[in-house]
């Protein structure tokens, strides 16, 4: 159990989840703004907007970490896999890229008393391509198209696009859409509330037919994915994350958010739990086990080593972050003006 | 263009694009710092005001920084795959521990810049400390990774794949602290001179009185703290290049043949073909006695070493000489400004000494940039060094010109949108002190 490999692939689940938790939340948020809906549209496009502000460099930061994880604990994996997966991958980072420059522009533009409808606009649509293109690529490497001959690793659109890895995009953006309005039912007032809960009952429902939906679509297309995710321990966390799932339904419905915030939370560690669950102990499903992707054991202990000292200084400086921005959000950076020098702010 | 070229145009323009804002975030927290502290010392509240004047810039800037760090972070894997399969293991631990200390930055970052209306003023301060030192930490620990691919260290290949890995000695590498000290140090001064460039355009066009000469006094402060720790450091940095590095230092100097007494090349075209430089000026013996401390030392040339394994010299002579030539504009321009303050007393910079800051304020991210062409240019054709041949590290992925193409676009349209965000912001100031002053 405590195998310094086990414990790396560890590590990277839980960045996974963090990941899914925080940036997740973050896309749903560009999500929503591209679905805001009703006579409060505008509210709760500012409400999105002002919660993502302090939080999303640092929720985006996660990603970083798995890819570095990847590439110091399973270099031969991160080398194949990013081989295989190229063109999501790809997508993902320009998706990345607009989203995190038309986040910064039309933020500050705004502040400064203009609207960017461009910058809202490619925020929206890279919202959508990213956790999209992404749901693909980590659904990929459990489809069981990835393969590689001789240390030579097969490319080309069979790899990545297929029925099981769009659903894979889906179940992503799915995840993202539903996270985002849940955390937001504890952080804002009635109306703009019940507009949020709503949209997070919507996204539940999503979420659920798209899980479901997925399988058949594994049986028929990643057997062997499914095999090892229905018929053994790992359907238990699919059992769970369905009672999770339909709990923070019912939560909703009875308004108990800070509850049903807890719960989706649950719903989406147990998802990606038993996804990972699943694929171990490979890291490409039935192509690369985790200990042949794994780098040498010296790498792997040094990795591990530094992971207390480097959470001794995140963690409290992550709660620190989490709990001055708690609650109400609002735009806390001063009205356009008042940097031309007068004190009138103070 | 080949696949192999195109990945190294897309690396080279990414990293190229990313050490500009690299670069600010390691500089502008340390004058948030001094700003904030001296407001807190001297009870001086314009202190203040001038640091959160510049959290909109720092802002976007290192947001801009954040996500061209994640490309990079992907494009070691999307086009250097191989390379990362070997090293990995070796540079990992740099990554990893360059990942904790840039997310302790976005964190005290986000605190400063958000929490005006939730943090007392002592709290602010504060903040910006773990800012600093996250964001020189985070330099100098992903400058080793660097360091290992010009300094291999930490492990012995055994059948043509790397074994017995010792990672703490491939994160302390040979080259890995003068780069890591020279690196960081640039870094100031090249932050310094923007700001300063910044500030005396305003005061020449008649702005921004009271805020401009407080921005100017700091931040050609931390450069004159810092650039005369460039010269050492560089220094430091050429002594250990030539003993660990013969082939970078010999492309560095257009030196082609081996030889004793070695001339010092300044500037001029050097010719593969025929081992020549045009045009150049020769200073006899200073490169035996600046590479080896004795004017008769012997210093080898590019010819010492295979052929097909050396750099080629035209890519990093004038690089090296522009990166040294930038330091002496902008020591030239410190003398300018700070000779008259201290000899004569004088509080107002005159209109020369701003004309002579505004010229000077691109040359810090000029040095940087062409430093690190040097130290790239000069580790070419190995991507480790004499381990891993940039060609073999490459991935077997066709249609990476399309990819360049894209990301192309997207640095184009990133620099096109930050710089309508600037320069549209300066706009309002002028437009602002109207209604506002």
């Amino acid at each position: 159990m405590a195998d310094p490999v086990t414990l790396a692939a560890l590590v990277l689940v839980v960045a996974l989840i963090l990941y899914t938790l925080f940036g997740g939340a973050d896309f749903g948020g560009g999500i929503w703004t591209a679905l805001a809906f009703g006579p409060r549209r505008r509210e709760q496009r500012e409400a999105l907007f002002n919660a993502i502000g302090p939080v999303w460099e640092t929720n985006h930061v996660w990603l970083i970490f798995i890819v570095v994880t990847l590439f110091t604990a399973f270099p031969s994996g991160f080398a194949a896999l990013f081989i295989a997966l190229m063109p999501p991958l790809v997508l993902a980072l320009i998706g990345i890229n607009f989203r995190g420059a038309a986040f910064a522009f039309r933020h500050y533009g705004r502040e400064t008393g203009r609207e960017v409808p461009l910058s809202a606009t490619v925020f929206e649509i890279a919202s959508v391509l990213t956790p999209f293109t992404l749901g693909m690529a980590v659904s990929a490497t459990a489809a069981g198209t990835i393969t590689i001959n001789y240390g030579i690793t097969a490319t080309g659109t069979a790899v990545w696009l297929t029925p099981f890895t769009i659903m894979g995009g889906v179940i992503g953006l799915a995840i993202c859409a539903y996270l985002a309005p849940v955390y937001m039912t504890v952080r804002v007032a009635p109306p703009l509330q019940d507009d949020f809960r709503d949209a997070a009952i919507a996204a539940g429902v999503a979420l659920g037919v798209a899980t479901a939906l997925m399988i058949p679509l594994s049986l028929r297309y990643a057997p062997r994915f499914s095999q090892r995710l229905l018929e053994s321990w790992p359907m238990l966390f699919v059992v769970l994350a369905v009672f999770a799932g339909v709990g923070t339904q019912l939560l909703l419905l009875w308004r108990r958010f800070k509850v049903a915030q807890l719960c989706a939370g649950a719903t989406v560690v147990l998802t990606v739990t038993g996804f990972a669950a699943a694929l171990a102990p490979d890291l490409i499903v039935g192509e690369m086990s985790l200990e042949a992707a794994a780098a040498p054991l010296s790498s792997l202990v040094a990795y591990l080593a530094i992971l207390p000292f480097g959470a001794l200084i995140l963690i409290p400086s992550l709660v620190f972050l989490y709990w001055t921005f708690r609650g109400e959000p609002s735009s806390t950076l001063p009205p356009a003006g008042s940097e031309n020098g007068s004190p009138e702010k103070m | 263009m080949d696949n192999l070229l195109a990945a190294r145009a897309l690396m080279g323009a990414s990293l190229a694009f990313h050490i500009v804002y690299a670069t600010i975030g390691i500089g502008l927290p340390l004058m948030l710092m001094l700003a904030e502290g001296l407001a807190l010392k001297t009870v001086d509240d314009t202190w203040h005001l001038l640091a959160r004047r510049w959290i909109r810039p720092a802002g976007v800037l290192f947001a801009i920084g954040a996500v061209s760090g994640t490309i990079l972070s992907f494009e070691l894997g999307l086009l250097w795959p191989q390379f990362m399969a070997f090293s990995g293991p070796m540079i990992g631990l740099a990554f990893s521990m360059e990942g904790f200390a840039f997310f302790t930055e976005a964190i005290f970052l986000a605190l400063y810049i958000y929490g005006e209306e939730r943090l007392s003023r002592r709290a602010l301060f504060l903040c910006t400390i773990p800012l600093t030192l996250a964001s020189a930490v985070s330099a100098v620990f992903v400058i080793s990774a660097n360091g290992w691919m010009n300094t291999p260290a930490g492990f012995q290949m055994i059948d043509g794949a790397p074994a017995n890995v010792q990672p703490m000695r491939a994160f302390f590498n040979q080259a890995w602290l003068h780069q890591a000290v020279h690196g960081t140090l640039a870094a100031y001064v090249a932050t310094a001179f923007a700001v300063a460039g910044f500030y005396a355009v305003a005061l020449l066009k008649g702005r921004g009185e009271a805020d401009g000469k407080k921005a100017l006094s700091l931040s050609l402060a931390v450069a004159l703290v810092a650039a005369p720790l460039m010269l050492v450091t560089g220094d430091w940095a050429a002594d250990a290049v030539a003993e660990h590095q013969t082939a970078k230092l010999a492309a560095m100097e257009a030196h082609f043949k081996t030889s004793a007494a070695a001339p010092l090349i300044i500037g001029g075209w050097p010719d593969p073909e025929t081992g020549t430089v045009s045009y150049g000026i020769k200073i006899p013996k200073l490169l035996s006695i600046l590479a080896h401390h004795d004017p008769d030392a012997v210093v080898q040339g590019l010819d010492a070493f295979p052929q097909g394994t050396t750099p080629d010299p035209r890519l990093v002579h004038p690089f090296f000489d522009l990166m040294v030539g930038s330091f002496f504009v902008m020591a030239l321009a410190l003398i300018c400004y700070w000779w008259p303050r201290w000899r004569k007393k004088e509080t107002e910079p005159g209109r020369a000494q701003l004309k002579c800051i505004a010229f000077a304020a691109p040359f810090g991210i000029i040095a940087l940039e062409s430093g690190w062409m040097v130290t790239e240019f000069g580790r070419q054709p190995w991507v480790v060094m004499g381990y891993l041949r940039t060609s073999q590290a490459v991935t077997p992925n066709d249609g990476l010109l399309l990819v360049f193409a894209t990301f192309l676009f997207v640095y184009l349209a990133l620099t096109v949108g930050i710089m309508r965000l600037l320069l549209e912001r300066k706009h309002e100031d002028t437009g602002g002190e109207v209604t506002h002053g």
